[in-house]
């Protein structure tokens, strides 16, 4: 019972610190990185400077990012032509489970490979799937951890928020 | 009757130009008020980013003193189309800079552009730098060519130059390593 207490306080101990980390990041200047992206270009997220800018964090093996998706893909389609932009960062080891996956799907918006992991730990990354919302000043204005269905209207509030800005 | 509408009419004026008078005497006091006020802001907003500029410049120096500091500099002179990709910069055998240039970067270094890859401290004494860069030629052809400098540091800075230029050889680019003076 001891053993079970202190396991579950732990579990909420590291939940609280990584939604800390997180959410402590919103007001701050997004770390700048540049990825090789699907297509094979090199994508340097300060070059967006300027639009609205949606990186979402996500792996092939994350069943939440794969129920994302396909909502993210309509948000790109709707809001691209209007200043906003979605950089979906992959942490899969294996680039080609992730064009598998991005294909099956039917994605877009560009996909950028982190296999060494060192933009996730920029951002801090220890939930999946994780989003960060971008203004056009290239400060973070809200950090979303993990996916739950609804989450996509509070996107599609936020982005039409920073859009109007 | 005359005598005295003249007398008041005298006294009104009189009033009135004094009144005017001191009226101008406030205006005239309260836009030089406001002059000097503007002038003190003025003063305070130089002095404000003096100071920003003092903190910058001394922040570099207590991170990067110059009797240590060595600093990486990549141009690119090359004559047919070369779309640079990334460098990698080793030093001593530990690599401290991996860059993707985007499209965007390499126009600008194409164009003349010089970019400050890497800045780094490092103990007078021999040092050894690896450069390796890697990008795609005409006819899509992958390039990844690598580099040696084997330098001294001594005391002062040390800027060294990675030109990628293919006046060497032809087509071939190939990386040029140049310490400034």
């Amino acid at each position: 019972m001891k053993i079970k207490n202190l396991a579950l306080w732990l579990m909420v101990t590291v939940f609280a610190a990584t939604s800390l980390a997180a959410t402590s990041m919103e007001g701050q200047l997004a770390p700048d990185f540049a990825l090789k992206s699907s297509t094979g270009e090199n994508l340097r997220l300060s070059e967006y400077r300027g639009d609205v800018v949606m990186i979402n964090f996500w792996a092939t093996w994350c069943g939440p990012c794969r129920q994302e998706m396909p909502l993210l893909e309509e948000l790109y389609a709707r809001y691209e032509r209007v200043g906003f932009n979605l950089l979906g960062v992959n942490i899969d080891d294996d680039a080609n489970k992730a064009m598998q996956m991005i294909d099956e799907l039917g994605v877009n918006f560009p996909i950028l490979f982190d296999s060494r992991k060192e933009v996730s730990k920029l951002y801090n990354v220890e939930t999946m799937p994780m989003t960060v919302l971008v203004d056009r000043e290239g400060r973070v204005r809200y950090v979303h951890l993990g996916y739950k269905p609804g989450y996509e209207n509070k996107y599609l509030d936020q982005i039409r928020s920073l859009l109007r800005e | 009757m005359t005598k005295f509408l003249i007398s008041l009419i005298a006294i009104a004026g009189f009033a009135f130009s004094v009144t005017a008078a001191a009226q101008d005497g406030a205006e005239a006091k309260s836009a030089e008020a406001f002059r000097s006020l503007d002038r003190e802001v003025q003063t305070l907003k130089k002095e404000v980013l003096d100071l920003n500029r003092d903190l910058f410049l001394l922040e570099e120096e207590l991170l990067f003193p110059a009797n240590s500091q060595v600093a990486f500099f990549i141009s690119m002179d090359v004559g047919e189309y070369f779309e640079l990709d990334s460098v990698s910069i080793r030093i001593d055998g530990k690599e401290v800079s991996n860059y993707l240039y985007t499209l965007r970067e390499a126009d600008a270094l194409i164009r003349g552009g010089v970019h400050r890859v890497h800045m780094a401290n490092l103990k007078t004494g021999d040092h050894e730098l690896v450069a390796v860069f890697t990008g795609k030629g005409p006819h899509d052809r992958d390039y990844r060519r690598g580099a040696t400098l084997k330098f001294k540091k001594g005391i002062g800075a040390k800027y060294v130059e990675l030109e990628i230029t293919d006046r060497l050889k032809k087509h071939q680019p190939e990386f040029v390593i140049k310490e400034w003076e």
